[in-house]
């Protein structure tokens, strides 16, 4: 049994529909069968207006222990610190944010916006806003460095844009079920059991990118590396192990992976060339390396001549 | 006379920023204000970006409508760059914007509808204990399978876009992916279970053929009352719970429609222009004002900012409108809705306020002037005739799409051509460009312009907006206000039928990106709830 307060901040709702899509647990399977307490949440609590007031204060004086606060979305911080661009319940969200941060036992931040501020913080970032306990690669964010929780364990990031499903129920069931202790975080706090490997294993195109082969869009086979900026291979997540919507993933259906379990999403901040392109020095080697790989390494094996660039 | 304002904040599933502040007398709404309190402000990072960053951002605008607007950034930049789209591009494009919607159908129904009938407000009527015992939120015998159900038409939006939501698989001159034989069949066997699990057995009580001769009102309830499997499906429960409810006497709305039309037909969008559009989609878009239909034209798009949280400039068309410089907001109660009070924009058509979403795309199907290739279908024409529009009206319209959608992404599966091409690059250039489509909830467009390789301008307009938007410059409200004029609230301390009637619009406020005023002359007696 735990009680889960979810919130959203500057989101998308992309966390929580991607959640409802999950499967082994369901989310009804959730509620049902492994305890979990839905307090409230915004696309599916029954609860509208003064009601929800009500309970936000019961959560924080207590009266309604929160056992997980999950938040969606950024924290918004604009303008100037007052938090005004994003009202909740009659009162700036950050506000709420940083009193639930202080009573819940665990808190989760769904998604890249949550856990480093995503596409919102990408300058201009007109909202000034950032994630629960980073900024981009920057450890810190809204809630500070040092900051934990009551159990003692700093904000677990799942992140992703949107995070997989799985990645959200396994850790809400791992906290349920009491395997707290289990769930070992990595130095952006990502849960290790998830975001060790990378995108690359498991995709179907590793052939492909040890031969050299590029592909492209519209295109069968190769590997999208080379050409479309692909960031499989220098990106911690499950994606290919996992699939997506039980079906497949973006490097499986020839999508480049964007990367986006990393702090730095959207990469390069959107800058002119870095977007479904391999960004090179002298128009010729590969800027960026496999995690793993030298430089050198790989520039040796850009010199290899790729099909159809 | 006692004027009682009373401020709901939030209205919840809605995505959770929709606020809302109606003026009642005698316990009947007199004025209604929609307040959207979270700006984001996507298109001021859009500027001086890479022209593909669109693709990427714009999905990420709304979790639950990803797809629909990658259909408009790819289309946008389609038209600037002068893209050659194969038939196959136009193909899986419209089948990520029709998969994306059909998940919508039992989503929506079940985990934010229908819910608000097992309210206790309802506990006197003799469907009540059906309605607990089949839609209670969770434990609901109907309210698990539609869940689960709504999972499987994204799963043929993964096959060939990777994962849903967010993903970036349309860009312009076509799509990323190359499908195998595989990736068909096995779209058509997750169609199957679709239909199998819910559509069917659940949902019509009948075959989704036998469902589709419905051309009138009349016939619909014929259909009803032919067999019990059709009574006594979820649909039939939903014909019966609303009139005995009378969910089809309240939230009539503006009476005036917008659509945009959707799914470019895969032979007749292969050189994309903006002049072209109309005559290409299969999903026909216009203007209907109740009594007449006008063919769409962007170019009478302006959108109002007086009443929102905006620097003011006049009524402009999205190319020509500065980005959104925000000013300082307030929370619901400190607004003043005389002047500013939203973050959403009031887009409008020449000067005609409208509402979005599925309602308005039955009315755009019934329109006699349709192409052959275009869709026919009169039934909501009949049933806006006899009745008019209502929060059931607009419930029906959206549920009526699911069968449609279902035979639509079958049939475009099948036309896929494997031997063909997916994908011919553009040459990137500059200029302003115009992509639009029919998210579930409604009309949404990209206005584009790119300058030096980077983006200029990126303008979105969404369904939403249209829905949930303040007054205008005159003072027109925007369609949920409308809709919510003249309601009649029950019970104060649990106002259901709000809730009720934002969500028949299935307003999607995360969209907002924009934001609203009103005018008030009345000393009012204000207290809390």
């Amino acid at each position: 049994m735990a009680n889960v307060l979810w919130l959203q901040g500057g989101a998308c709702s992309g966390n929580t529909i991607s959640f409802l899509s999950a499967e082994e647990p369901t989310v009804v399977e959730l509620v049902t069968d492994f305890g979990i307490n839905i307090i409230w949440h915004p696309s599916m609590g029954l609860e509208i207006g003064q009601q929800v007031t009500e309970i936000l204060n019961d959560c924080i004086s207590g009266k309604i222990p929160i056992d997980i606060f999950v938040f969606e979305g950024t924290v918004i911080q604009g303008p100037k610190g007052r938090g005004t661009m994003n009202y909740f319940c009659e009162r700036p969200m950050q506000e709420w944010v940083r009193e639930f941060s202080m009573v819940a036992n665990y808190v989760v931040a769904i998604g890249d916006c949550a856990a480093w501020g995503g596409i919102p913080a990408v300058p201009p970032n007109p909202t000034d806003s950032t994630g629960l306990q980073f900024h981009k690669k920057q450890k810190g964010g809204f809630l500070g460095e040092g900051f934990v929780t009551r159990s003692g364990m700093p904000v677990i990031n799942i992140p992703g844009c949107p995070a997989h499903p799985d990645w959200v129920t396994q850790i809400l069931v791992a906290i349920s079920t009491g395997r707290i202790k289990d769930v070992m975080i990595d130095s952006f706090h990502r849960p290790t059991t998830f975001f060790s490997d990378f995108v690359q294993t498991g995709c179907t195109n590793t052939r492909a990118f040890n031969e050299k082969i590029s592909g492209g869009f519209g295109k069968r086979g190769g590997c999208l590396f080379y050409e479309v900026g692909c960031r499989g291979s220098i990106t911690h997540a499950s994606c290919n192990r996992i699939l997506w919507n039980r079906q497949s993933s973006k490097t499986r259906s020839n999508h480049p992976c964007l990367g986006c379990t990393e702090p730095g999403f959207p990469h390069n901040d959107l800058m002119r060339g870095s977007i479904f392109k391999s960004m090179k020095y002298l128009g010729y080697l590969p800027k960026e390396s496999a995690t793993g790989e030298s430089k050198l390494k790989q520039y040796f094996k850009a010199e290899v001549k790729v099909e159809n660039a | 006379m006692l004027t009682r304002e009373l401020n709901i904040s939030p209205v919840g599933r809605v995505e959770g920023d929709l606020d809302v502040n109606v003026y009642m007398e005698n316990g009947v709404v007199t004025r209604a204000h929609t307040q959207a309190s979270m700006f984001r402000g996507f298109e001021k990072i859009l500027q001086g970006k890479d022209p593909h960053s669109g693709l990427l951002v714009t999905p990420r605008v709304c979790g639950i409508c990803g797809g629909s607007h990658l259909y408009c950034a790819s289309a946008a930049l389609d038209t600037i760059w002068k893209s050659t789209l194969p038939p196959n591009a136009l193909l899986l494009r419209a089948i990520g914007q029709a998969s994306e919607s059909l998940q919508s159908s039992p989503r929506w129904f079940y985990a934010t509808f229908a819910t608000d009938l097992s309210n206790k407000k309802f506990s006197n009527k003799s469907l009540y204990d059906e309605v607990v015992r089949r839609w209670s939120a969770f434990v609901g015998t109907s309210f698990q399978r539609g869940v689960e159900a709504s999972s499987k038409p994204v799963e043929v939006y993964a096959i060939f876009g990777g994962q849903w939501p967010h993903s970036s698989y349309m860009v312009p001159g076509g799509v990323m992916c190359a499908p195998t034989l595989k990736d068909i069949t096995r779209a058509h066997a997750i169609l199957s279970r679709f239909k199998n699990e819910w559509l069917e057995p659940l949902w019509l009580g009948c075959s989704i053929e036998r469902y589709m001769q419905i051309q009138s009102w009349d016939e619909l309830m014929v259909w009803l009352n032919e067999n019990e499997s059709h009574y006594n499906s979820d649909l039939g429960l939903f014909l019966r719970v609303s009139k005995e409810f009378g969910l089809d006497k309240f939230g009539q709305g503006i009476g005036k429609y917008i659509s945009f039309g959707t799914f470019m037909h895969k032979d007749k969008y292969n050189h994309p222009t903006i002049e072209g559009r109309n005559e290409a989609v299969i999903s026909p878009g216009g203007f209907y004002d109740g009594k007449n239909y006008e063919s769409f034209d962007h170019l009478k798009i302006k959108e109002h900012v007086i009443h929102s949280w905006y620097e003011d400039h006049p009524a402009m068309h999205p190319w020509d409108e500065p980005l959104p410089e925000p000013l300082p907001s307030q929370h619901l109660n400190g607004t003043d809705f005389n002047s500013k009070y939203t973050w959403s924009k009031a887009p409008r058509y020449v000067d005609h306020n409208a509402e979005a979403g599925p309602l308005a795309r039955a009315m755009m199907n019934a329109n006699p002037a349709n192409l052959p290739h275009q869709f026919h279908d009169p039934l909501f024409a009949d049933i806006m005739q006899k009745m008019g529009p209502s929060v059931f009206v607009r419930c029906l319209a959206r549920m009526h799409e699911a069968t449609r959608l279902y035979t639509l992404l079958n049939q475009w599966l099948s036309e896929i051509n494997l031997n063909d091409e997916f994908y011919i690059k553009p040459e990137e250039r500059d200029g302003k460009g115009f992509g639009a489509t029919e998210a579930v909830r409604g009309a949404l467009a990209h206005w584009v312009e790119i300058e030096n390789g980077l983006i200029k301008n990126y303008q979105i307009v969404a369904p939403t907006t249209w829905n949930i938007g303040p007054q205008d410059d005159k003072g027109n409200p925007g369609a949920v206000e409308s809709a919510l004029t003249g309601l009649e609230i029950e019970d104060v301390n649990d106002p259901v039928e709000v809730g009720m009637v934002a969500r028949s619009f299935d307003s999607c406020l995360v969209c907002t990106v924009h934001a609203h005023d009103g005018k008030s002359g009345k000393e009012l007696v204000k207290f809390k709830l």
